[in-house]
């Protein structure tokens, strides 16, 4: 957690040096929303549906005019699994300057489930990890007249992975046998490996 | 204008894609350790040419056998390691011989006996360095047969992957790594076990007694080289060692200790069962007293943890004289007047025992980094089997053992 948070401030700092010295190059869009995807088909063939926060933000630089490149943090909710996606991205714009702009993104990353506690005792531990992430989004932007930013509406579509883990820990003195497939404390080991695909609905600023 | 048409189009495909068919998956899989059942013809054990290897490392000790200069060390259900030990501080690994589903051994004479699954093998051992085959006693350990066809049954620990989430009943075999067959063969030492299912040998007045689970079986092994399976004996369920003491038999079980008369060799006869509460229960017998240590652990879940002195002058009437209470004790070995004890992960003791009253006045010494599981006092060292492996001390002062050597193991021996 630390580290991550640390990393991202960092990063965050460096952009916004970077925004005050030359204005032309630094992009940023930071958007809030919310989630929307079905969940697990149930016994009878209903789906539950799940309607969660999003939070994003996304730091970038101008490869060319229409074009940005950077990395996107934020915190997506998931019922109750809270996890921090992180990704590397690209915005692409379409339109006129001063006017009303189209504009398509693809974010590539992983989820990160630190805020998950790790839940351990005298015979089991269980634990959260994050997974691979795939977002393409696409949205439109309407630029303010005073200056630089831009009021951002954008719809996307969120591929998360995440594992749950839940272990049943070797009594102690139990011998060990030679495998790749069970770590050697455990005795037996279950893993709930769950692919959230979500659409996504998020209103914010670029800047 | 028209290049708005693009997004919007790929914005219309996109909540298409999103509402209409995408949902959550969940895939689940279970990973666990289990006893594999795993079936053999007996055709197939029968063909295997058995003949020494060189050396190996011990991986995973079980019995061990003291023959003259020699320690037979078994490797549960893999074979038979022969050490010299002419100097215990210097224990030499000599060779292998590999004998499936053997768990145990006797020597009498220059006749090593050893089981291979349901049949019992005499080798010539007069030439240590040439071992050879001379008898098969075929079918005589037959509780290992799966069913009539000559095919046997037998487990392996395995690790398994599978989305059934049924996992726990699957097979309905033992699913818990507690149960690991292979910590109870490493526990089917001497004077102790567990509850495998498998044989144990002891000789005595040229018969060869071997128990398993709920039968003692006799062979005739007046000729060493040419033993006749005699007959089986039904005992009762729960059987664990067995422990000879001039011509009676004195057999521990689950829920307390057997002791048959076996001055007609052929044919023992119960003379009486004293009965304790469930445990793990090695036993050593001297003249007048039999000391049974009682302990809770893997297959005898209600035990208690105590070290029980039997009067057993008259044996068919034998009676508790007293009991102590011990930590977690395992195997034992008595030498003369002094009693060894081994507590599991606690330790070494060491008591000497002339005054049964007051054992626990008595103690010698409490070696708390010695871990052990079971011990066997032996002409030349006290052989002491523990997690780190098998240790030799000099025990010619009973009152303070002084370490000779330790051959290391790779698997180290359970503790339940």
């Amino acid at each position: 957690m630390s580290y991550n948070t640390k990393l991202l401030l960092i990063v965050f700092l460096l952009f916004s040096v970077k925004c005050l010295a030359q204005e032309k190059i630094y992009f940023g869009q930071t958007e809030i929303g919310f989630l929307y995807g079905r969940g697990v088909e149930q016994w009878d063939g209903n789906h539950e549906e799940r309607i969660d926060v999003s939070f994003m933000t996304f730091h970038g630089v101008h490869l060319s005019k229409n074009n940005v490149i950077g990395f996107s943090a934020g915190f997506d909710q998931y019922d109750e699994i809270s996890i921090i996606p992180i990704a590397l991205g690209w915005r692409g714009f379409l339109g006129k300057e001063g006017k009303p702009k189209i504009f398509g993104g693809l974010d590539l990353g992983g989820g990160s489930a630190v805020f998950e506690k790790k839940i351990s005792d005298e015979w089991s531990k269980s634990w959260y990890e994050g997974g691979l992430l795939v977002s393409p989004s696409v949205g439109i932007s309407f630029p303010s007249r005073k200056d630089k930013t831009a009021l951002s509406f954008s719809f996307a579509y969120k591929r998360q992975q995440i594992s749950q883990f839940y272990g049943t820990l070797s009594r102690a003195g139990t011998q060990r046998i030679a495998t790749d497939l069970l770590p050697p404390e455990f005795s037996s080991l279950t893993e709930n490996s769950f692919l959230f695909r979500s659409f996504v609905f998020r209103a914010g600023l670029m800047f | 204008m028209k290049s708005y048409y693009a997004p919007y189009s790929l914005l219309f495909l996109l909540s298409i894609l999103v509402f209409s068919s995408c949902q959550d998956d969940v895939t689940t899989s279970y990973t666990y350790r289990t006893m594999m059942p795993v079936y053999l013809e007996m055709s197939d054990v029968r063909a295997r040419i058995i003949t020494t290897e060189p050396a190996q490392p011990l991986d995973n000790p079980g019995k061990i056998y003291i023959y003259g200069d020699y320690l037979f060390i078994n490797e549960p259900t893999k074979g038979i390691h022969i050490l010299n030990n002419s100097n215990p501080a210097a224990p030499i690994n000599l060779s292998f011989i590999p004998i499936a589903g053997n768990v145990d051994m006797a020597v009498n004479g220059k006749i090593l006996y050893a089981d291979n699954y349901v049949d019992l093998l005499a080798f010539d051992i007069s030439t240590i360095s040439k071992i050879k085959l001379v008898k098969r006693v075929e079918d005589v350990f037959t509780h290992m047969y799966h069913h009539e066809t000559g095919e046997i049954i037998t487990f392996r620990d395995t690790v398994i992957t599978t989305e059934n989430p049924t996992w726990e009943t699957n097979g309905g075999w033992l699913m818990d790594s507690r149960m690991s067959f292979s910590s109870n063969f490493s526990a089917a030492a001497q004077s102790y076990g567990t509850g495998g299912s498998m044989a144990r040998f002891t000789l005595s007045n040229s018969h060869l007694y071997a128990v398993d689970e709920s039968t003692l079986r006799v062979f005739d092994v007046e000729t060493p080289a040419d033993p006749t399976f005699v007959k089986p004996i039904d005992l009762g369920w729960g059987i664990e060692t067995i422990f000879p003491f001039q011509d009676k038999l004195f057999i521990g079980s689950n829920n307390g200790m057997h002791i048959y008369d076996a001055s007609t060799p052929n044919s023992p006869t119960r003379m009486a069962v004293y009965e304790h509460v469930q445990a793990c229960d090695p036993v050593v017998v001297n003249a007048d007293f039999a000391f049974v240590t009682l302990r809770n652990g893997n297959a005898c879940w209600n035990g208690v943890n105590e070290l029980q002195v039997i009067d057993i002058k008259d044996l068919y009437q034998p009676k508790l004289k007293k009991a102590y209470s011990m930590l977690n004790p395992h195997g034992l070995g008595l030498a003369g007047d002094y009693l060894y004890i081994a507590e599991g992960t606690h330790g070494l003791k060491s008591f000497n025992v002339s005054d049964v009253m007051a054992i626990d006045q008595n103690q010698l010494e409490f070696l708390t980094s010695q871990k052990s599981v079971d011990l066997i006092p032996g002409p030349k060292s006290l052989i002491v089997i523990g997690p780190d492996g098998v240790c030799q001390f000099d025990y010619s002062n009973p009152s303070k053992l002084k370490k000779l050597s330790c051959i290391q193991v790779k698997n180290p021996v359970n503790f339940y």
